[in-house]
């Protein structure tokens, strides 16, 4: 398969996919399309046959020779002329049938030039790494990913309701430090079976094991824990599944290979390039494939969502599946409508049935329904037609995307009014141009808000499970950081790596919200190679909500400002080894508010400086 | 930013406000209840219970709590059940009085009118949303309901409700069983003001919603939805468009579409199949006009002295037609520490009532829509004793604040003095509440001279400590989570549950209504005790200090919790600057307790808390 380089937020490196969270944050979704195969577990390159030649040992005498296909009868003897001098030199003997060894494939043939794999050495020759088969043409390809993350970080938060940590706490918006540590290890194993480098494998199995250990630690109390008494630190660790398919390889429909795959069982999955609206690893089957050359590629392919682990936002197996359902189809053209730019045209359905039981996640704050409005079960229906690109048009590179999500919720819980009809849209455009080693890059961004909190239509974009990789992505504030919406409810003002201010308890296990502010945002970034090792990025964004109706429903507050503020963000990332496998990354930035975030928070103390730290080691075998 | 950079900035737009207030205030248009809408409503409710094959009690009272008519259906239950429907067995629960629908279903119409103003319409059904041990309820981990307790105010008993007949017209009247969170209790609006309230009840259960979630059809809800046919409350004001922490309030869970009957073509006045009913101690059998809310004679009148210096100043009637409550100096030289020196006088009462109203004026009002709109609460000032030196409220103030900020007040006050326990004790309740606090809070509780405010002790007298974390331990003051409901809420109850159940079962004996609490009547108060409305427990009260000796109490009802919290504390900081008057010394409030690892809140001030003129947020530091 023909494999892309992303442009990703900051940088195809800082998208590597392991930017992990923290509490409550969802293992960020690798960089990859779902229709490609990750860069970190996809087989290397490897070459097909398996023909057996000689061993160094056996080589006959340096002589002429008759070459014939091995295993296949010897010729028979010439016939012996009559000696007529007996001085002459004697004819050369025949080759005579003798045993030969044949040796299983070719790739070991370096070993006879002295070269051994090393089984710690991803980047020579390694069985471990799907470089030779295990037998046959089975492959396996194992690795293993260590991803630290520390984020000390400012966000407003409030004091308890019930009971504060500190006396003389008379004041709702409180001490604002936090800090976060997560350490998860990744583990993946592949089995693969293949065949040559110009076709896809005929199976894979894979599964990928993940480690985490998470610790958040914040000032006031109520926080990490619905029962206040439970303090102000939270430590978790959580064994969760990430990945766990088998892969089939249906059938070729073409000499050169386009084929139909499919794919079944927990899988990752982008629905565009950037994962506005849905990028996660999820349980499904997938049907995939590409024609006319990998000019065409589709997908087919149905969702049932697992349930996340609340405070490491990895799939928890261990628990019944959500009743919420995601069906997509979508194709991508390749070269349309310019060379170098693959277009997308997808549509999306996401069923959600969710109506019942109050689901409370394992710090005990209602998910499901979310504590806002009339608290009421829903259920909803909710059709996503979208249009992708990505690619360039001569110098200038250039994302973007376009979503109408039209559908009904069953309960409108801000009007009360059943079966409202869900109208919402989404746009986001990303151009860029390199100039030696800088790129410059614009983004824009717009996701409806909903505009009459008491009528029955919900205006508000909302995603299936965002993960943009988009103006800065998780480097930026505002994007990587969760806001409480303090006093309007249980839930979010934005989500974690999300930009859509969508007031859900969690972009994790909380439903969908159509009923929200939207949000529109303007930045500007450069990307700067300053040497093979080191990249600097910038951003800055400027965001603003596009109606704050619904804010102001919330928090009973009139005249909710749209400005929300300017975010600036710089990321330092190192590779002192030139290679993906040591990646240092060092981000920092502030959310500096305007005058919507001033209605909304405390933004005048000292401590009110809203800033947010990343710093991330990934280390990859 | 300091706080007294907030202070100074929050004083200054008080000040600079002062001079707008005569031109933006908004007199109430004249409305009220006449005799014939009166007939209407009931002949509306009447149709529709009888089109349910339902045999109702109806009653309609002014937004003053005059009782304007109570029709009883021939047949209609008398004996109503008091039931949370959880199995509790104490307190109110269980109760099966005689002709006491007549009574309920007044109760439940004093509930719609009391809890609501021009900018909000709150029905019985919201009452039973914010009562309960969760808000809301069937959400764990959740604190309990905002106004957990209101339900018992307006008490029968109260010394400053008001009753009939004795006092004509003027309100606020008592309301028989406190108010009610049994569905089936409405306001009644003209022109968009509260002029009075429906209230049915025809299940012989008076009870509360304990699953919000669902949708009920119940019958007393829709008779008295019918009833408030072309008397409904405006939409944009009624619960469900009104937030707290983010959650819609329950209007009702009826709609139009249940009717069986059409309200608009009801007959006329009397409805056939029953007859109006006299009720001891509220009404004759007869139909009466309610009285125009704010004019003489029903009790609410513009501050007619002019004392507070504020055109938006509202104070209750005496029977002179004066202000029933001027600021008065205090009665406690007797008992304060200190003596005569230390008591509250006139002047200061003046001032902490001026700036608390002040404070309400600029407040963003978290229950009230249109959006932008001030907090209208009512503010009192009690001495040592409970005595009421001072009343002011803002025009629109629902009605049950009245009372409730002065509860807040004296139980502030009360539970601040250092004979609290012992006064308590030496009532012998059938639990011994002091000694469950003390044995939680440490031997001197309520001796120690500790500052208690009204939100302390709400946290303390909820089923779950701390407050709505499920299972892990019992508010001291509170009745275990299987032995509690909104009928059996502990000591606030038990304090008042002789008071309740005599007056039930003789509306009509006047002696039944001398004043709440059992505790011994003290002269400095006028003869009457220290708790003589009973005790409310809920935030927005908070004691009075001098120089750190206790003095008084400040209490503050009507908006959001947080709000009257913010009105009382920075009203007594304001007013009290000069004087030597303050809130408690931090070092002495009771958030420095911290039984079990759970501090005891002392005041909680709202996110944004003023209107528009400045972003401020914290701005209660400065107490």
């Amino acid at each position: 398969m023909r494999r892309r380089t992303k442009t990703v937020g900051l940088s195809g490196l800082a998208s590597l996919p392991l930017i992990l969270a923290l509490a409550a944050v969802s293992l960020p979704v690798p960089a990859w399309a779902g229709k490609e195969e990750s860069p970190l577990l996809a087989p290397a390159g490897r070459s097909p046959g398996n023909f057996g030649i000689p061993q160094p040992g056996a080589v006959a005498p340096i002589v002429a020779q008759d070459q014939r296909r091995p295993g296949a009868p010897p010729p028979a003897p010439p016939r012996v002329a009559p000696i007529t001098d007996p001085g002459a030199v004697p004819p050369p003997s025949p080759v005579l049938p003798r045993e030969f060894i044949p040796i299983p494939d070719r790739w070991r043939l370096i070993e006879a030039i002295g070269v051994n794999e090393r089984w710690w050495d991803p980047y020579n020759q390694n069985t471990l790494k799907g470089d030779r088969p295990l037998w046959d043409d089975w492959f396996i390809n194992l690795s293993a990913i260590s991803d630290t993350v520390y984020e000390p970080r400012r966000t407003p938060i409030p004091v308890g309701i019930s009971t504060t940590r500190r006396a003389n706490s008379v004041d709702l918006f409180g001490d604002t430090n936090q800090n976060v540590f997560v350490e998860t290890v990744i583990l993946s194993a592949s089995l693969i079976k293949g065949d040559t480098a110009y076709r896809p494998p005929d199976y894979e199995f894979r599964i990928t094991p993940v480690i985490q250990y998470n610790r958040a630690e914040v000032e006031e109390r109520g926080v990490l824990f619905a029962d206040p008494n439970q303090g102000t630190v939270r430590s978790d660790n959580m064994i969760a599944f990430q990945e766990g398919f088998i892969d089939y390889h249906l059938r070729n429909v073409s000499d050169r290979y386009d084929f139909d795959s499919i794919r079944i069982g927990i899988q990752p999955f982008s629905s565009d390039f950037r994962g506005f609206v849905f990028q996660d690893i999820q349980l499904g089957a997938r049907l995939f494939g590409n024609r006319s050359n990998n000019l065409y590629q589709y997908n087919l392919a149905w969702f049932r969502r697992l349930e996340k682990d609340t405070n490491s936002g990895l799939n928890d197996i261990g628990q019944p599946l959500r009743k919420d359902d995601i069906y997509i189809a979508n194709v991508y053209a390749q070269d349309f409508p310019v060379v170098g730019f693959t277009s997308q045209a997808t549509y999306m359905y996401n069923v959600n049935d969710e109506s019942e039981d109050f689901y409370y996640d394992k710090n005990f704050f209602l998910q499901r329904p979310a504590t806002i409005g009339d608290q009421r079960p829903r259920k909803y229906d909710v059709h996503y037609l979208g249009l992708n690109g990505d690619g360039h048009f001569g110098r200038l590179n250039l994302t973007g995307s376009a979503y109408y999500a039209f559908g009904t919720d069953d309960h409108n819980q801000f009007s009360g009014i059943d079966k409202s009809d869900i109208r919402a849209y989404f746009a986001a455009i990303e151009p860029s141009i390199d100039f030696d080693w800088i790129r410059v890059r614009a983004s824009a961004l717009v996701a409806s808000g909903d505009k009459d909190p008491f009528d029955n239509r919900e205006e508000g974009f909302d995603a299936i499970f965002e993960n943009p990789q988009f103006a800065g992505a998780d480097t930026s504030y505002w994007i990587r950081q969760s806001i409480p919406f303090i006093g309007g409810g249980g839930v979010a003002l934005s989500p974690r790596n999300g930009v859509l201010p969508s007031l859900r308890p969690s972009k994790e296990i909380g439903q969908s919200n159509f009923n929200n502010p939207g949000i529109r945002l303007l930045g500007f970034g450069t990307d700067m190679d300053v040497t093979p090792e080191l990249r600097l990025s910038t951003n800055f964004n400027k965001l603003e909500f596009m109606d704050t109706s619904s804010l102001e429903f919330l928090r009973n507050q009139a005249d909710i400002h749209h400005d929300i503020g300017y975010d600036l963000s710089v990321a330092a990332i190192y590779r002192p080894l030139f290679m993906q496998n040591i990646v240092f990354r060092l981000s920092g930035a502030v959310l500096v508010p305007s005058d919507g975030l001033r209605d909304l928070y405390e933004t005048s103390r000292s401590q009110d400086l809203f800033y947010s730290v990343l710093a991330n080691l990934i280390l990859t075998y | 930013m300091t706080g007294n950079y907030v202070a100074r900035r929050v004083l200054a737009v008080l000040l600079g406000l002062a001079g707008l207030t005569a031109l933006s205030a908004a007199p109430a248009r004249a409305q009220n209840l006449t005799v014939a809408d009166v007939g209407v409503v009931i002949s509306q409710a009447v149709t529709e219970a009888t089109a349910r094959g339902r045999l109702a009690t109806i009653a309609v009272v002014d937004r003053v709590g005059n009782v304007l008519g109570v029709f009883r259906m021939t047949g209609a239950a008398t004996t109503i059940t008091v039931s949370s429907g959880r199995g509790v067995a104490t307190g109110l629960e269980g109760a099966a009085i005689a002709n006491t629908d007549t009574l309920l279903a007044i109760a439940k119409a004093v509930t719609g009118a009391y809890l609501s103003s021009a900018g909000n319409a709150f029905s019985t059904r919201v009452a039973s949303q914010i009562v309960q041990e969760h808000f809301n309820v069937g959400e764990k981990q959740q604190p309990g309901g905002p106004l957990f307790g209101v339900q018992f105010s307006q008490l029968p008993c109260s010394d400053l409700n008001l009753q009939f007949p004795g006092v004509a017209t003027r309100g606020p009247k008592r309301s028989p069983a406190g108010l009610s969170a049994d569905t089936g209790g409405f306001p009644l609006y003209k022109n968009g003001r509260v002029v009075g309230g429906v209230g049915a009840i025809s299940d012989g259960v008076y009870s509360l919603d304990l699953d919000i979630i669902n949708r009920d059809v119940d019958p007393d809800e829709v008779i008295a939805l019918a009833g408030t046919n072309g008397f409904d409350a405006p939409i944009d004001i009624r619960a469900n468009r009104i937030t707290a922490g983010g959650r819609t309030l329950r209007y009702s869970d009826a709609t139009p579409a249940d009717f069986r009957s059409n309200p608009s073509s009801a007959p006329a006045f009397p409805p056939a199949g029953g007859a109006l009913v006299a009720v001891a101690g509220y009404a004759n059998a007869a139909v009466i006009a309610g009285q125009v809310f704010g004019a003489a004679g029903s009790g609410y009148i513009p501050d007619p002295g002019g004392v507070f210096n504020n055109g938006r100043a509202f104070v209750l009637e005496n029977a002179a037609g004066a202000n029933r409550f001027p600021p008065t100096a205090g009665g406690d030289a007797a008992t304060v520490v200190g003596g005569a020196a230390n008591v509250l006088t006139a002047a200061e009462v003046n001032s902490i009532l001026r700036h608390a109203l002040d404070v309400a004026l600029l407040a963003r009002a978290q229950i009230r829509r249109p959006l932008g709109s001030y907090a209208q609460v009512t503010i009192s000032v009690v001495d040592t004793n409970g005595l009421v030196l001072g009343l002011v409220r803002t025009p629109d103030a629902p009605v049950f604040g009245t009372d409730v900020s002065l509860q807040k007040g004296r139980t502030a006050v009360f539970f601040s003095r250092t004979t609290a326990g012992a006064e308590i004790t030496a009532l012998a309740l059938a639990v011994d509440y002091i000694a469950q606090a003390r044995s939680l809070i440490g031997p001197t509780a309520f001796a120690d001279g500790i500052a208690y405010s009204a939100r302390a002790i709400g946290n303390i007298a909820r089923p779950y400590f701390p407050d709505g974390v499920d299972g892990q331990s019992v508010g001291p003051l509170s009745r275990p989570f299987q032995q509690w409901s909104p009928f059996s809420t502990g000591l606030q109850l038990d304090l008042v549950s002789t008071d309740i159940a005599n007056h039930l079962t003789n509306p009509g004996n006047a002696t039944n209504a001398a004043g709440c609490t059992g505790l011994a009547a003290v002269a400095a108060a006028g003869g009457s005790n220290r708790l003589a409305n009973g005790i409310q427990i809920f935030a927005g009260g908070v004691p009075i200090y001098r120089n750190g000796v206790l003095v008084g109490g400040v209490g503050v009802s009507g908006d959001g919790i947080d709000q009257d919290d913010m009105i009382a504390a920075l009203g007594l900081y304001h007013g009290g600057k000069g004087n030597g008057l303050s809130n408690a010394r931090p070092a002495v409030r009771s958030d420095n307790l911290s039984p079990r690892g759970t501090r005891l809140r002392y005041v909680s001030c709202p996110f944004t808390p003023f209107l528009g003129i400045t972003k401020a947020q914290n701005v209660c530091g400065v107490i």
